[in-house]
């Protein structure tokens, strides 16, 4: 089996990233922030992609193995829901913010 | 967590691979039921036995299948009278594979439902990773 990079959020890493931002405390090279962490969940996101890609070719070229083929696509379909789920969430954070009257 | 599902995903996965090549090997053995030898006195074709083990993923810390062995039946091989058989011994007697069509069937049947087990949990891990995140939207 080919180890698939899988998006993995929990909830109290999210936690720790967000009070980190919350309280101020952005180091200066961004490494530990809420955005840094996003992106590399972005990041594994789109490799789970790439290789659910990767395997689609393949099993449409004849060859490769149809389950890896299921599991590659159920992994990369999970984790696009996901990440679209928290930036929809995030989006509307920020559209809240941004409406709320002054 | 989410890691847990993924895991049994692959898990299940691993369990699908093992019955598609216990499939394989019961094929085999059907398409192969009359094949005798070519040289007078020659062996036939011989029932193909599989066996499975569980293995330890380490990078993932979890327990998946993989095909152990795939044997041959060293049961006695039947004999059938026919002499114009090239196959057939001075006494006109030809081996036959030792293949059991019902028991290669019942093998079949019990692939195939252990087939759907695994897809069932595969099925109810992707409904519970649906649900999960459904709570975000």
């Amino acid at each position: 089996m080919t180890t698939i990079p899988t998006l993995v959020i929990t909830p109290s890493g999210a936690a720790d990233a967000y009070s980190r931002t919350a309280g101020g405390g952005t180091s200066a090279d961004g490494s530990n922030s809420f955005g840094a962490a996003i992106t590399q969940a972005l990041g594994q996101a789109v490799q789970t992609g790439h290789t659910a890609d990767d395997q689609a070719m393949q099993a449409l070229s004849g060859g490769g193995n149809l389950t890896e083929v299921v599991t590659a696509l159920s992994h990369a379909e999970m984790t696009l829901q996901a990440a679209t789920a928290i930036r929809d969430r995030m989006v509307q954070a920020y559209q809240d913010i941004i409406k709320m009257p002054i | 967590m989410a890691g847990d599902l993924n895991q049994a995903l692959d898990i299940s996965a691993t369990g699908m691979d093992a019955q598609n090549t216990r499939l394989r090997v019961i094929a085999e053995n059907i398409a192969n039921q009359e094949t005798t030898g070519s040289s007078p006195g020659a062996e036939p074709y011989r029932r193909k036995t599989i066996t499975f083990e569980s293995t330890i993923d380490r990078a993932a810390g979890v327990e998946t299948v993989r095909v152990k062995n795939i044997g041959v039946d060293s049961s006695a091989l039947p004999l059938r009278y026919d002499p114009a058989n090239p196959a057939s011994d001075p006494q006109g007697y030809v081996k036959l594979p030792n293949v059991n069509t019902f028991i290669e069937v019942m093998d079949m049947r019990e692939a195939e439902r252990s087939y759907s087990a695994n897809l069932s949990v595969m099925q109810a891990t992707r409904s519970m990773l649906n649900k999960t995140i459904d709570l975000l939207k």
